[in-house]
């Protein structure tokens, strides 16, 4: 009786408090966008997953903020419909493999390309640097100018360094994401 | 939920939907949070319109298809359900649909956060409409996914994997067919699972709803070996053994021993075997399936036929009108093909004729109309047109189809038939229909030719308000030709001239050039009336001034044809009486058509096809047309372009059925040696006879060309050894004595040598000596070469052979070697005509119990004399006596006909009383020689 007291609370609470937030998380291929998100799920982070084809869809229960992530497929076929899926969104998470410095210029000009959509003025972006615990990764420092994040105009930006695989600094992002709940 | 809710779904789902509302109200999936109630109805709707025909353009369902992801991976699996079913139908349409991918397959793996109860609701179509956004290059990533699902033990999941593979099969051959496996595990699997019905309905009698996926698998592994005739084979054999319960799943396997059976001469028993067994199931759809097979084997035998049609004869009285359908719809094809088989049936048939179902009344006469003998036909007819009225079209068309047939076999109950033709045809009804009535009077005109005159005057009579102008051109036609030959010729142009005056330009031109006809030819090649000649010319005159040029042009042609005073090119050109044989000419027109791009570097040669009389080809015409009513339509699933094929196929049978198709295509092989060109034109070649079985060392064959003078023995030779070479191989045929002095040896045509499975022909000529015409007897055949052993080692030679001799079968010339099949309207009248003229002779024979029946015996008498079987007495009526009566010509042109009286007993077999009269001397002998 107690137990189902209780529940009717929470949903009373849920009711008036909750929020839910759109989050879409894009970024090259092998970034590690579906690992990180598995990991921010709860899950156990795995060597051998799987490219996305398409999109991914998962929602995570933060207190009680509701965010729903879409992780897309970053392969080239992909990318043009990445626009399409951060539209309207809370948040966009842009995640870039901070060891592989090849990709870099075209990971950065993909960022650049999209922000540039008038659709999606305004929406804030955070950049991921992520594989920190690797050997040959670049700091944020680094990784804000290969970014060119200083150019980026009228929108709020931030850089962290993350790990998906060691969970480094995922305290962190899940804050900056929550702040960008609407109230 | 509650039924009052789902009924509120209901009705606004299915009333007031269009689709921009519905496309405007697509926001709905944006909403956040979503609401499961409100997005479950407006899919409903987009499934209601898509389902009602109603398509979105490109780009909306392109908005449609991406609003709809953001509904992925709802708490809801309904809604799940939903999506997927919506999603399956929008991915050909909408663009980018590759994107849902990786988000379809986390449901197919079950990873999609549900209890397992609540994922089986959706899961199946998670795999479904995956299938349908995967595309070629993707198929592998989800190979995995996929062989898991198929050896699901959820019924719904595991069926949805077959058939997702089924169709994905076409576009990822290599990777689908790694599946076979859990497939064939799936088979297995599927007799264990228990009761979950997917919706397909269960027959009282057949109780169904579980084992589908048997079915799903069954077709799918079929669809992987098509090409692997052995597998299949064994697939077949290995699941017949009982451990296939779902009657659907047995129905295919019905259908693929059925194909196996037709495609493999080998397989013909065993899967007969099979088919047999399967007319015991209890499952009538399997029941039904395998009587069907069976009387759609190729050449199927009387002993063959009888245990289905035994099973078929049961469900005529069963109390279920569905099964009646069935059975009589099969025995009625059947009777098309072997009415004498379904004469045991005939009294539970009557008993169908005034059956309340129309449909089952109208197969049940139209089957007693082809088994049942002369006498019931007018009760019969008298039956049918009670209720002509009540059918539709289609089965009237069946009724006219059946009674066209009968026409041709009882000519002497045409005047009852045409009447009813004639009714029929003032009856309303569509193209089809009156078409099929047309050509059935048609017929009747051509081959019976006491009904001419009253068939033709119904025909003008029909044309007076015919709607149909193709109709109406082609009895132009018709009287055009036969109009002139009838006792008062006048009479039809009036008909004729009407249609000039009122009808549109094709019609009028069709009857200007009908017209004509009537101004050069007359009854019995009679010189045309001058009067008539006089009338049809002021006629075609007055069309001079028609407003269309075609009629105008016709008019003008014809006119000066008329009056050009070399009557002989008027009369070949308006009469028209020889023509190309139209089966070889339309087969060699589609080998020129589909021939490789360079057969058009030459243009086609007219010459090549044979120039047939008028009497031929209807000999030929009207054979096929008793005989060939009815071909099996029902087969397996076939894969890969069978199409063309088999059209190539069936076009090829056609041909080669008939002589001089078979002759004309000996001609051309023949015209390549050069040795034969001094002996001039072929008459007639024979069908190729094997002189040893097929397992021997060498096989050999043998075909017959007679020519005017000359006979020539084509020898096909095969080496089957694979360690020998043959040399210098020829052939010595020996005349037995009697005909020694007739036949001279000219000369003979050696094949050089003969690898392993190599064929090579070798020719032997004769020389027909002048005072015999018709030589007949036997030769003995010896084979001579030179034999060399092939080392092993090298895979050369032996440097030295040696001689050897093989000596094969014997060969026997015939009486029918000289004979051609000839029509004739009434084998009465030639039947006095020639006995007048010519010599008759008479034998009996006993032909022992080899033949089973009186078909047999008539079927063979056919083949040995190459006689046309006229009066439809080439149909077994009764099964203990029999008269037969053929027509033909000998290859000199001189006229053959024959009376063959049998009896047939069980005991004795088929004894014969054989009466032949022909106009040249020694040849009623002959014939009557030759039958035994
Ligand atoms: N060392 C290390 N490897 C990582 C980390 N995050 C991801 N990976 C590895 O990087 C590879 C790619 O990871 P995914 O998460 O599939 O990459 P993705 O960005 O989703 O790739 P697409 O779906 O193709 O766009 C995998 O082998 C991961 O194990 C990390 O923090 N450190
Ligand atoms: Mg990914």
């Amino acid at each position: 009786m107690s137990g189902l007291l209780r529940r009717m609370c929470d949903w009373l609470l849920r009711l008036f408090w909750a929020t839910e937030m759109d989050i879409t998380m894009i970024g090259l291929q092998n970034a590690g966008k579906t690992s990180l998100l598995r990991v921010l799920a709860g899950g156990e982070f795995t060597i051998d997953s799987i490219p996305t084809v398409g999109f991914n869809m998962k929602k995570v229960q933060k207190g009680y903020v509701t965010l729903k992530y879409w992780d897309l497929g970053g392969q080239p076929r992909f990318r043009s419909m990445w626009e399409r899926y951060c539209r309207g969104v809370n948040a966009i998470v842009f995640i870039v493999d901070s060891a592989d410095l090849d990709s870099h210029p075209t990971a950065r000009d993909e960022l650049h390309a999209l922000l540039e959509k008038p659709k999606l003025a305004g929406i804030p972006l955070l950049v991921l640097g992520n594989k920190s615990d690797l050997e040959n990764k670049i700091s944020v420092d680094e990784l804000i100018l290969s970014m060119n994040l200083e150019d980026i105009k009228e929108r709020e930006v931030s850089c962290y360094s993350i790990s998906a695989k060691q969970e480094t600094n995922l305290d962190a992002v899940l804050q900056w994401l929550i702040s960008k709940a609407k109230k | 939920m509650s039924y009052s809710k789902k009924d509120e779904d209901a009705e606004q789902a299915l009333f007031r939907v269009d689709r921009t509302s519905v496309f405007q109200e697509a926001r709905v999936f944006n909403s956040s949070p979503i609401s499961p109630r409100k997005c479950r109805i407006l899919l409903t709707k987009i499934v209601y319109l898509l389902h009602t025909g109603e398509s979105f353009p490109k780009a909306e369902a392109t908005e449609l298809f991406f609003g709809i992801t953001k509904l992925f991976q709802h708490r809801d699996a309904s809604l799940r359900q939903m999506v997927y079913l919506v999603i399956k139908e929008l991915a050909n349409t909408a663009e980018d649909v590759i994107m849902v991918t990786s988000s379809v397959m986390k449901d197919v793996s079950g990873a999609g956060g549900r209890a397992g109860a609540e994922q089986d609701i959706y899961r199946a179509n998670a795999i479904r409409a995956l299938c349908r956004i995967i595309d070629g290059t993707t198929v592998q990533a989800i190979e995995r996914l996929l062989k898991t699902a198929i050896v699901d033990k959820t019924p719904s999941v595991s069926s949805a994997a077959l058939v997702s593979s089924y169709h994905l099969l076409p576009t990822a051959r290599d990777v689908v067919r790694r599946w076979a496996n859990e497939a064939q595990e799936a088979v297995l699997s599927g007799s264990k699972s228990s009761g979950f019905s997917l919706g397909f309905g269960s027959s009282a009698a057949a109780p169904q709803g579980s084992g589908m996926t048997q079915y799903h698998a069954i077709g799918l592994l079929y669809q992987m070996r098509a090409h692997d005739r052995m597998s299949l084979v064994k697939m077949v054999q290995q699941f017949s053994s009982g451990q296939v319960k779902n009657p659907a799943a047995i129905v295919m396997l019905v259908r693929l021993a059925a194909k196996l059976a037709d495609d493999d001469q080998q397989m013909r028993k065993p899967m007969y075997q099979l088919l047999e067994g399967w007319l015991r199931h209890k499952s009538e759809m399997v029941t039904f399936e395998a009587a069907k097979a069976i009387c759609e084997l190729r050449d199927v035998t009387d002993q063959e036929v009888a245990p289905a049609i035994h099973v078929l004869q049961l469900f005529l009285t069963s109390p279920r009108s569905i099964a009646k359908f069935t059975a009589i719809r099969i025995l009625h094809k059947f009777a098309s093909i072997k009415p004498a088989t379904v004469n045991v049936c005939n009294m539970d048939i009557e008993t169908l004729i005034s059956n309340s179902n129309r449909s089952i009344a109208t197969f049940a006469i139209t089957t007693l109309l082809k088994t049942g003998n002369e006498a019931s036909v007018d009760r019969l007819m008298k039956q049918i047109s009670g209720f002509m009225a009540d059918i539709t079209d289609e089965f009237k068309i069946t009724i006219v189809e059946a009674i066209r047939t009968l026409c041709l076999k009882f000519p002497s109950k045409q005047a009852g038939m045409l009447s009813f033709l004639s009714g029929v045809l003032r009856d309303e009804g569509g193209y089809e229909f009156k078409k099929t009535v047309v050509e059935s009077m048609f017929d009747l005109i051509k081959f019976v030719p006491e009904s001419r005159e009253d068939a033709l005057a119904h025909l003008c009579e029909f044309i007076e308000d015919c709607e149909f102008t193709k109709l109406a051109v082609r009895v132009l036609h018709l009287l055009g030709t036969e109009g002139p030959k009838t006792a008062q010729p006048t009479k039809y142009i009036r008909y004729i001239y009407n249609r000039v005056v009122l009808e549109n330009a094709i019609v009028r031109a069709a009857a200007v050039t009908a017209l004509a006809k009537f101004g050069v030819s007359a009854k019995d090649g009679a010189s045309v009336d001058p009067e008539v000649k006089k009338s049809v010319v002021v006629l075609l005159t007055r069309c001079l001034d028609d407003p269309d040029d075609e009629v105008r042009d016709r008019a003008a042609l014809n006119l000066r044809i008329i009056n050009n005073s070399e009557q002989e090119v008027a009369e070949k050109f308006i009469k028209n009486d020889t023509l190309y044989s139209l089966p070889v000419f339309e087969h060699q027109l589609i080998m020129y058509v589909t021939g490789d791009q360079s057969t058009f570097s030459k243009s086609f040669e007219l010459s090549s096809v044979p120039i047939v009389t008028r009497e031929q080809a209807l000999a030929e015409e009207r054979n096929v047309k008793l005989r060939s009513a009815d071909t099996p339509t029902l087969k397996a699933p076939t894969t890969g372009g069978p199409a063309k094929s088999s059209a190539g196929a069936a076009t090829s049978t056609e041909v080669s059925s008939s002589t001089i198709a078979n002759t004309q295509k000996h001609a051309q092989v023949l015209a390549t040696v050069p040795e034969f060109n001094p002996y001039g034109a072929l008459l007639k070649s024979s069908t190729e006879v094997e002189l040893t079985e097929q397992e021997t060392e060498y096989v050999v064959a043998v075909t017959k060309h007679i020519f005017k003078e000359h006979l020539v023995l084509q020898f096909s030779v095969k080496n089957t050894l694979s360690d020998t070479l043959l040399e210098n191989i020829s052939m010595i045929a020996t005349p037995s004595d009697d005909n020694e002095a007739t036949l001279e040896e000219d000369f003979i045509i050696p094949v050089a040598k003969l690898n392993h499975d190599e064929v090579g022909t070798i020719w032997v000529a004769f020389k027909r000596s002048a005072d015999e015409a018709y030589p007949i007897g036997s030769f003995t055949n010896v084979l001579k070469f030179t034999s060399k052993e092939i080392d092993p080692a090298s895979g050369e030679p032996e440097e030295a052979g040696y001689e050897d001799e093989y000596q094969v079968e014997d060969l026997e010339l015939t009486a029918g070697d000289y004979l051609v099949p000839a029509f004739a309207g009434s084998w009465e009248n030639v039947w006095e005509q020639v006995g007048a003229a010519g010599e008759e002779a008479t034998e009996s024979y006993a032909l022992g119990t080899e033949l089973k029946g009186i078909q047999d015996a008539i079927d063979f008498l056919g083949k040995k004399l190459y006689l046309q079987p006229l009066d439809g007495s080439d149909v077994a009526i009764n099964a203990t006596t029999h008269t037969l009566r053929l027509f033909g010509k000998t290859l000199n042109g001189g006229r053959v006909v024959a009376q063959v009286r049998m009896a047939y007993s069980g005991k004795n077999g088929v004894a014969l009383k054989a009466t032949v009269r022909a106009e040249e001397g020694g040849v009623a002998a002959m014939v009557v020689g030759g039958i035994a």
